[in-house]
């Protein structure tokens, strides 16, 4: 493909009204009559739940019903768990509480009243008698024997424990030249605080027998299925439209209870019922992210080659599955290798319940655990053996190739580790960056340079691994005025495939840009989907919409063909004619499809009318990957840590459009650095949230940052022919450990080989006078 | 939240009328910010909110060197920040309003709300009251004390005075005007704050039925002055300590200096350990350290909270090398 649209700097089509303000997203939705909810949620952790008076609140104006779990037991169905792994302990996950309460948050009943402040206060006179049970929420002792069981019919608190193991360990472990480093390294929560709040209309028609979902989700499709499911209904009178949303970044690929419940509701009443998240709501009862204790046991030669890594994880699961939840850590499993070539791999994971909020997706999804790990594995290795960092990794990539396999049995599609490294070492002036270090550390000044070379598995991905299914649909219609719709099954949210798709279309048929018009979220109006999550939109979406341009195209020569007296296979699509490549013989593209759609001449066995739907499935999924230098400077006397440069050099196979690709990496970097130095949402020891409001919950904005520097490498994927691979997590996954690394590095006279994120100025301060930074 | 009567008086003789002579049925609305969510929280909870974003001379702000800068109680963030006169002549004020961060913050809060907003205390904030009490004892010395003071920390009053503006506006020798059914009072700044006894005692030095009416902060030429503040999260968490430092350089030596620490103690907590050090010295890098330690030498770290003496000390020397750097 020559073009002029694919790899430009094209403006996104969906700014201008999302900017204006003039879009709608879910709390924009208003219908007649609507009714309101408001949730009852559990104060405590772990408690049983005694009795429930709602007397006082169903007096309340406007109040017309109070619901508790008793009320829906067997009227509506659990939410449910798509992680299908052998011996997997799935306990029952009702959409409100049934006799116990396992989480700050967990919804306990629901008050339906006409008006939304009706509601809320009316759900603030709901009485619970509660009976406090302890709360578990540290994982060492959720795992202990004595521990109480959040979940009592699944005997203890392990809901999985999955092995990954490679290579020779007796060699290994034999190799008395190896050295060892034994090392905990806590990765911890993080809420993903999307911009917009979750929030659900849900219509029933009482008379048509049909339900409309409108709702901020990744998922429409999938979240159709299951709703079907879960209230009963024909699956083929369920809707579910994804408006405008307001970012998600994993938390809203999920199926939540207030979802079930408004759809439960409004079949009571037949009206439309709405539900919007408060802030505090959403930190508390949206999905959090990451989580882990990793037990690492390195080992690795005198050189700097390493020959084998144990590790030992606790995830944290919270306390019930959501739909993703214990298929996360696994990923941690699969990716802990990174691009190195280590001969052998141990890998124990356990799944572990806590009286926390449950864990899912969160930009990432286990791979920043995995490349947090596998990056302080090489900065520890350097460390030790006094080694500079980059010669330690360049000692430990496999040589450039296709179809790598590594010691956990992953194949990488593409690699060029060697690549990226040498142009973020240039682009960042690495060796005099380390002139500079030298010469501060001379008068007492702390630099820290610090470097991740990461790789991530993204374009989620072969149905064969994809607990629902990993292919997507696209369609493609040529209306008769010769404008064309784009129809797609992933529900993008931000990220602006409404304009990358446009352009894959409009340069494929030859058409304007501005006549290619994108639709998706409607289950409806697509087909079928899966959604968009895993850095898969472009890669699998993108490829099934390129796949039906391409059907489009065969017809459409074949009826030029006849017009032209040419070949169908001489004829290429450009500036709005199809025409043979010298132009000798050319007939207006608006002309063929008034030949498909008035039908008056169409070979034989050509149908009329120009639509065609794709299904792309991918044969596996791509290995982006890419290189990143960060440099801080301590601050002696507070231990703040200031940001100076960062450098990014990613590849993410070819680019289809810069500027969203600029704007992926950017967001990507702010979440990643900002659980390095920032964030963490934390519970106390009584199963407290206490990082419940933007105040407590550090949300890291622009200001806090430097400019960062960009740049690609381009190696395309073989794994789809638009060779893209994904970025829309690289951010996130690449630049964590190159933050932790960067200020070790500067605090490396120090003597402290880690120090757990976030790191925040008073543990490094601790460090600064010769404390230790773990009592923090 | 509970229903509400709300009342938006045009004169400020009017809004006193609708003001009781005891706290809690009533609260007065200016900028909202922090009422509004205190309300949402359920740890106040009026009866009646009396609006005075409607009377035109809380709204004013003039300026002359006679008389100085006069703020209105009812002025922005915002429009003190966008202020000609103040950005000429009270950076140090404009720093400090700098620190609420938040454009939304900055467009609705008011110069009177800030200096009345209530402390950020988490206890208090959960419902534990002013004091943060269990049983007749406070939970914060042997609790989550991390943010609380480190300064006039005796008991039974263990938070922090919230204010961002109070400390350069103590340095700068200001004044507020507080109108009530008996008429005017004046009261410089730093008398503003008190720090609590008992319990229903409030941290302000104001009558349930007095309004905060103007801020007067006079007119010093040839005052430097500088505020320096060191957060934990960068984002829209108070700070952990500020430093606010008003002072004159004289014949190459340093006169008339005011220091003041935020966030240090349950009140604004003027420093005259560090005055006293600068007074008549030479600036220098070690005047400022000697004058940060002499600030927080008196200090009384809780359990968990030495960190915040040490950003207090490192705030003070900053404030004072930034302010004696500046021209003017």
């Amino acid at each position: 493909m020559s073009s002029k649209l694919l790899g430009e700097r094209i403006k996104r089509k969906e700014d201008p009204r999302l900017i204006q303000g003039r879009s709608h997203y879910v709390d924009d939705i208003q219908l007649c009559g609507m009714l309101y909810l408001a949730f009852v949620r559990s104060p405590h952790a772990h408690a049983e739940i005694k009795a429930i008076h709602s007397e006082a609140a169903q007096k309340m104006p406007g109040v017309l019903a109070v619901y508790t779990g008793a009320d829906l037991e067997g009227r509506l169905g659990l939410i449910p768990c798509a992680a299908g792994m052998e011996g997997l302990k799935v306990p029952p996950h009702p959409c409100l509480a049934l006799r116990r309460v396992r989480y700050v948050g967990e919804p306990v009943a629901v008050v339906v009243a006409s008006g939304r402040y009706q509601a809320v206060d009316a759900a603030a006179q709901v009485e619970v008698d509660y009976e406090p049970l302890p709360a578990i929420t540290d994982l060492d002792k959720a795992v202990s024997s004595d521990s109480p069981v959040i979940h009592e019919s699944l005997g203890d608190n392990i809901a999985f424990v999955a092995k990954l193991e490679g290579g020779d360990w007796k060699a290994v472990e034999s190799d008395a030249s190896l050295k060892v480093i034994r090392q905990r390294l806590v990765n911890q929560r993080l809420a993903p605080l999307s911009m917009e709040t979750r929030g659900v209309v849900a219509s029933y028609s009482p008379g048509e027998d049909t339900l409309t979902v409108w709702s901020s989700t990744q998922i429409p499709h999938l979240l159709k299925t299951q709703l079907a499911v879960m209230t009963g209904m024909d699956e083929a009178r369920v809707r579910v439209i994804a408006p405008e949303v307001g970012g998600a970044f994993g938390s809203k690929l999920n199926v939540y209870a207030e979802e079930g419940v408004a759809c439960f509701v409004s079949r009571q009443f037949g009206k439309p019922v709405k539900w919007i998240e408060s802030r505090r709501e959403n930190l508390m009862a949206t999905i959090h992210g990451r989580d882990q204790i990793d037990d690492l046991e390195i080992y690795f030669r005198p050189d700097g080659k390493v020959m084998g890594l144990k590790c030992h994880i606790l995830a944290n699961l919270g306390a019930y599955h959501q739909l993703l939840t214990p298929a996360i850590p696994t990923l941690t499993a699969l990716m802990i290798l990174g691009c190195y070539n280590i001969p052998a791999v141990f890998v124990e994971t356990k799944g572990v319940f806590t009286n926390t909020m449950s864990t899912d997706a969160y930009r990432g999804a286990g791979r920043p655990e995995a490349t947090y790990i596998i990056e302080r594995v090489m900065d520890m290795v350097a460390r030790e053996l006094n080694l500079d960092p980059v010669e330690v990794r360049l000692k430990n990539f496999p040589p450039p190739g296709k179809d790598i396999v590594l010691a956990t049995g992953v194949s990488y599609d593409t690699a060029n580790y060697q690549k990226t490294l040498k142009k973020v070492l240039t682009l960042s002036g690495y060796k005099k960056l380390r002139r500079e270090q030298a010469r501060l550390r001379k008068k007492g000044k702390y630099l820290g340079i610090g470097l991740s070379t990461y790789v991530e598995i993204c374009a989620m991905g072969p149905s064969s691994r994809m607990p629902a299914g990993g292919w997507e649909s696209g369609t493609v219609r040529v209306e008769p005025t010769g404008k064309v719709t784009v129809l797609s099954g992933t529900s993008p949210h931000g990220q602006g495939e409404e304009t990358s798709f446009a352009q894959i279309v409009a340069e494929e048929l030859g058409v304007p840009y501005d006549d290619v018009t994108v639709y998706h979220g409607d289950t409806n109006q697509v087909p079928m989907g899966i959604g968009t999550f895993g850095s898969r939109t472009t890669a699998v979406g993108g490829t099934a919409i390129y796949h039906a341009a391409q059907r489009i195209k065969k017809k459409m020569a074949r009826l030029a063909a006849v017009k032209l007296g040419a070949k169908p296979s001489e004829l290429v699509f450009r500036d709005g004619k199809i025409e043979t490549e010298d132009g000798s013989k050319s007939v207006k593209f608006g002309e063929v499809v008034g030949e498909a759609y008035f039908a008056k001449q169409l070979p034989p066995g050509l149908a009329p009318g120009l639509v065609e739907n794709y299904v792309f499935e991918p044969p596996n999924y791509t290995y982006p990957f890419g290189a990143h230098v960060a440099v801080v400077e301590i601050d002696n006397e507070t231990g703040e840590v200031n940001l100076r440069n960062y450098f990014a050099v990613d590849d993410c196979g070819r680019i289809l459009n810069p500027m969203l690709v600029d704007g992926q990496i950017h967001g990507g970097l702010a979440q990643g650095i900002g659980q390095a130095l920032w964030e963490e949402h934390v519970y106390d020891e009584n199963g407290q949230l206490l990082t419940g409001t933007l105040m407590d919950c550090a949300a890291p904005r622009a200001h806090q940052f430097c400019w960062f520097e960009t740049a690609n490498t381009e190696t395309r994927t073989p794994v789809n022919p638009l060779g893209v691979k994904g970025v829309g997590e690289a951010g996130t996954i690449g630049s964590t450990p190159a933050i932790v690394n960067a200020v070790m590095d500067a605090l490396r006279p120090l003597g402290v080989r880690h120090i757990d994120m976030p790191l925040k100025p008073e543990k490094i301060w601790q460090v600064l006078r010769g404390g230790s930074p773990q009592v923090v | 939240m509970q229903a509400f009567e709300y009342a938006s008086p045009r004169s400020l003789q009017e809004a006193i009328r609708l003001l009781p002579a005891q706290w809690g049925p009533t609260d007065v609305l200016a900028g909202g910010t922090d009422l509004v969510s205190a309300m949402k929280d359920g740890i106040s909870t009026p009866q009646r909110l009396v609006n005075i974003k409607q009377i035109a001379e809380l709204h004013r702000m003039t300026f002359s060197p006679r008389a100085g800068l006069h703020i209105g109680a009812t002025v922005t963030l915002r429009e003190l920040l966008d202020d000609g006169a103040v950005q000429q002549h009270y950076p140090g004020l404009i720093q400090a309003a700098e620190a609420a961060r938040s454009e939304q913050l900055l467009n609705m809060g008011t110069v009177g709300g800030e200096l009345l907003q209530r402390p950020r205390c988490w206890y208090y904030r959960n419902g534990y009251g002013l004091l943060a009490l269990r049983d007749g004892k406070s939970l914060v010395p042997e609790g989550e004390n991390q943010y609380h003071a480190i300064l006039g920390n005796a008991g039974p009053a263990y938070f922090v005075s919230p204010s961002f503006l109070a400390p350069i506006l103590i340095a700068l020798g200001a004044t507020v005007q507080l109108h009530g059914p008996r008429g005017a009072r004046s009261l410089p700044v730093q008398k503003l704050f008190v720090t609590p006894t008992r319990v229903g005692q409030r941290e302000h030095d104001l009558a349930p039925n007095e309004i905060l009416t103007e801020i007067r902060v006079p007119y010093r030429p040839g005052v430097r002055t500088a505020v320096y503040e060191i957060r934990e999260k960068e984002a829209l968490d108070w700070p952990l300590a500020m430093a606010a430092v008003a002072l004159r350089q004289e014949g190459g030596v340093l006169r008339d200096p005011r220091v003041v620490l935020g966030q240090v103690a349950p009140v604004p907590w003027p420093s005259p350990e560090a005055e006293r050090t600068l007074t008549g010295k030479k600036p220098s890098e070690d005047l400022a350290d000697a004058a940060g330690r002499a600030a927080v030498a008196q200090a009384t770290p809780l359990s968990k909270n030495g960190y915040k003496v040490q950003l207090a000390r490192i705030a003070v020397k900053r404030a004072i090398l930034s302010a004696v750097q500046q021209g003017g």
